[in-house]
């Protein structure tokens, strides 16, 4: 066995960095202040000394200049690793990243090729604010001819940045600071090589399949951990490779647990999670208990620096939660159902309440209680016409602690804590109206009420809403 | 030179009849390529080429047939089997830096390359040109900054043909004398009349010699005159008047280059490169055509 030592992330990479240029000459570093300052995150710390300024190579403010060089470096057949200090700027760089890197071998029918490492520093949680925060990996992603690698372990780390400096095709690098100093983890020393293309299972499950990469690979074994308590095993696949993405694995894993829930703090549309989740779509549709659940940045137009704002932003380990939660409890249906939306609060059918943990039987009482004037959302929708029950018979649907049972006349959906803050519920056969009840945050729920248009309109679903809540906030279920 | 000419004549008959898919004229740019190509060393040193310098390339070891197989896109094409325009030359074996669409993205990548020779040890040097269009983006003056604080062993040359397909120079930019700028990177600047092979290989000579000594970059802007349209997909009447294409003609290179020969050495001269050039057209044409089976490769290693 070789010898193995607790290192960071950061250590890892700088420990791969180290052996590479020892190992090989041509291998030479170009980027912003990577020489006597070591790099804005260290990654570099040391090797100016060692290796001196011929091969350690501080740059000029030049995103788009570091990588054409670097281009031009590796077509003559060095082995250059191009450090952008943040993947938010790496942007300036794309055409030599997408046209030129990614092509070379392709238009040149293999006679010049690109051996080519850029590494960069992805991903938010540390108030960085739109310029500093950004995960790119859908965007490189979609660019046949580049590899694109984002580990989440040190050893992983140390034995990816091997193989993509050995590697003869440019490969995207993608290094999350929250990885960085609050990673640790064994490391093998001397000669360490981790194939690229192959995902890894870091957590074996049955019930759903979470795919992720970089740190909510951490997130979603965390997640993972209190899931197990509520007797809900999920499998965690650490992609470490997202191009060439492994399919095999996700695959097989994907058919065995019957469901899918992709993890990244990119936003949402176009995303990595939307080629994942048409990959099991493809490939695994008759497998498939749910529709593919992908937990991300919503499409918002940039990550906030506030700390609120961040954290409201970014997924997370509660998140991963709730979703999977729901996700395995689902009644059965194949559609799909929103995750949470910001966009969605503005809706008529959605009201903020002042709400208590324990609120279900003041819920009930209030629905009961403003039913009586609103008969219609009591009531069943017929072709003859709308038939009102006398009473209000409820069908409870608590999730895993209780799903409902069937029959009644009103719905509720309350799955309790850790669940999504807002969920939109769906009206039952015989019924005209559901209530979703958010999860209760700082004092307030979200409420969510859908009902049979063709038995009640918006102004009336509005009204009944807002009657709903001041008989909650009331604190008593009468008026 | 003559060879060039030639052949670009033939290409953009075959482009403007429908029987070629596109072509990117050299008519008035031949003095530059063929000036800078024969300064340099063909398997030492390296080629950046301007989109126009056909003549270059034919002088670092590009054949007549290599260029119409690429022209014409056979499964034989030398530079990228079928899959790029043509002017977009590239042979790693000649040194020819491979040739890329978006102008001038090779002016980084040749810097690279440069730089490489010399972290290898090799004491090549890598010519770079582009147009005066290339000139006005921000990928040269970072491509350019580098070089000059490193002292990378290359040389820039800015053909400048007075415009960027129809935009005339004084839209692009404020300054009419791109060689100016070398002051702002501390290097040489130098102007050269581009329709003389003379003058530009002595100024190359020059450079090339300033690079491979170790003292840094040059950079030469040479003038020149495109006498085709930007492409075979341009109408240049709607941007210069037929008048000034024709005084330019007086100053045609070739012309000029026939000044300097005896007469009946400049026609076997011209005879010869007619022949070539025909016998590479006809040659190339009857060649394999590219097989589309062969698009799944080369993506990866």
């Amino acid at each position: 066995m070789p010898e193995e030592r607790r290192l960071t992330l950061l250590e890892a990479i700088r420990e791969a960095l180290a052996d590479e240029m020892e190992r090989d000459s041509r291998v030479v570093l170009l980027g912003e202040d990577i020489g006597r300052l070591g790099g804005v995150f260290r990654a570099t710390d040391g090797l100016l000394d060692r290796f001196g300024a011929g091969r350690v190579v501080d740059a000029p403010m030049s995103e788009l200049g570091i990588v054409g060089i670097s281009v031009g470096l590796a077509m003559r057949g060095l082995r250059p690793v191009a450090e952008i200090q943040f993947a938010d700027f790496i942007h300036a760089a794309a055409d030599h990243l997408i046209g030129e890197a990614a092509k070379i071998r392709y238009r040149t029918a293999g006679d010049w090729t690109c051996p080519l490492v850029v590494r960069t520093a992805y991903g938010g949680g540390f108030r960085g604010g739109p310029y500093h925060s950004q995960s790119v990996e859908a965007y490189y992603s979609h660019v046949p001819g580049l590899k694109v690698v984002a580990p989440s372990f040190p050893a992983d780390a140390k034995g990816l940045l091997t193989a993509a400096i050995r590697d003869p095709d440019p490969v995207l690098f993608l290094e999350h600071k929250g990885t960085y100093r609050s990673v640790s983890g064994l490391v093998p020393a001397g000669e360490h090589v981790e194939e690229l293309g192959k995902a890894r299972v870091v957590r074996p499950g049955d019930a759903v399949t979470i795919l992720a990469w970089g740190k909510m690979v951490h997130e979603s074994l965390a997640a993972a951990d209190d899931l197990a308590e509520e007797a809900v095993h999920a499998e965690v696949i650490d992609l470490r490779t997202l191009l060439p993405t492994d399919r095999g694995t996700i695959v097989a894993s994907v058919l065995r647990t019957g469901r899918l829930c992709v993890v990244h703090e990119d936003s949402r549309t176009m995303g990595f999670g939307a080629e994942l989740a048409a990959m099991a779509a493809e490939a695994c549709l008759d497998a498939l208990k749910a529709p593919p659940l992908r937990i991300t940045m919503p499409d918002i137009g940039g990550i906030p620096v506030a700390d609120e704002m961040e954290d409201a932003a970014l997924p997370g380990r509660s998140r991963i939660v709730a979703g999977v939660l729901e996700l395995v409890h689902r009644a059965g249906g194949r559609y799909a159902r929103p995750e949470f939306d910001p966009a969605i609060p503005e809706a008529a059918s959605v009201m903020e309440v002042a709400m208590r943990r324990e609120h279900l039987e003041q819920v009930m009482a209030a629905v009961e209680s403003v039913c009586a004037d609103f008969p219609d959302l009591n009531a069943e929708f017929r072709w003859d016409g709308i038939r009102r029950h006398d009473e209000v018979r409820f069908d409870l649907d608590l999730g895993r602690r209780a799903p409902a049972a069937g029959g009644g006349t009103f719905t509720i959906i309350d799955y309790g804590e850790g669940s999504s803050l807002l969920g939109i519920p769906a009206v039952r056969p015989g019924q005209t109206a559901a209530l979703r009840v958010g999860a209760v945050r700082e004092g307030k729920s979200w409420l969510a009420l859908t009902v049979d248009h063709r038995a009640v309109d918006g102004g009336t679903a509005g009204r009944f809403l807002g009657r709903l809540k001041a008989a909650i906030e009331s604190g008593g279920g009468g008026l | 030179m003559a060879l060039a000419r030639r052949l670009d004549q033939h290409m953009w008959r075959f482009a403007r009849s429908g029987r070629a898919h596109f072509a990117v004229p050299c008519s008035g740019h031949e003095a530059i390529g063929a000036g800078y190509g024969v300064a340099l060393e063909p398997g030492r040193d390296f080629l950046a080429p301007h989109y126009r310098d056909l003549s270059a390339v034919l002088a670092f070891g590009l054949t007549a047939r290599d260029v119409m197989l690429h022209f014409f896109a056979k499964a034989a094409d030398p530079c990228s089997a079928g899959r790029q325009p043509y002017a977009h030359w590239g042979s790693r074996r000649l040194g020819i830096i491979s040739l890329q669409g978006p102008q001038p993205n090779h002016v980084s990548h040749a810097v690279g390359v440069a730089w490489g020779s010399r972290l290898l040890g090799e004491d090549s040097v890598t010519w770079i040109s582009f147009g005066d269009g290339g000139a006005q983006k921000g990928e040269v003056h970072e491509a350019m900054n580098f070089a000059a604080i490193h002292r990378i062993p290359c040389v820039f040359c800015v053909e400048n043909n007075g415009y960027t397909q129809s935009v005339p120079i004084r839209l692009e930019s404020a300054v009419a004398e791109i060689w100016h700028r070398a002051r702002g990177y501390g290097i040489p600047g130098v102007l050269v009349d581009g329709m003389n092979a003379e003058a530009v290989h002595e100024a190359a000579i020059a450079a090339v010699g300033r690079a491979r000594s170790g003292e840094g970059p040059t950079l030469i802007e040479a003038r020149c005159y495109r006498y085709l349209p930007n492409t075979s997909n341009d109408d240049d009447s709607r941007y210069r008047s037929r008048e000034e294409v024709e005084g330019w003609r007086q100053r045609d290179p070739l012309i000029v280059l026939r000044a300097q020969l005896h007469a009946a050495e400049a026609d076997a001269i011209e005879e010869e490169a007619e022949t070539i050039a025909a016998e590479a057209a006809t040659w190339a044409l009857e060649q394999p055509d590219a097989d589309p089976g062969t698009i799944y490769e080369h993506t990866y290693a």
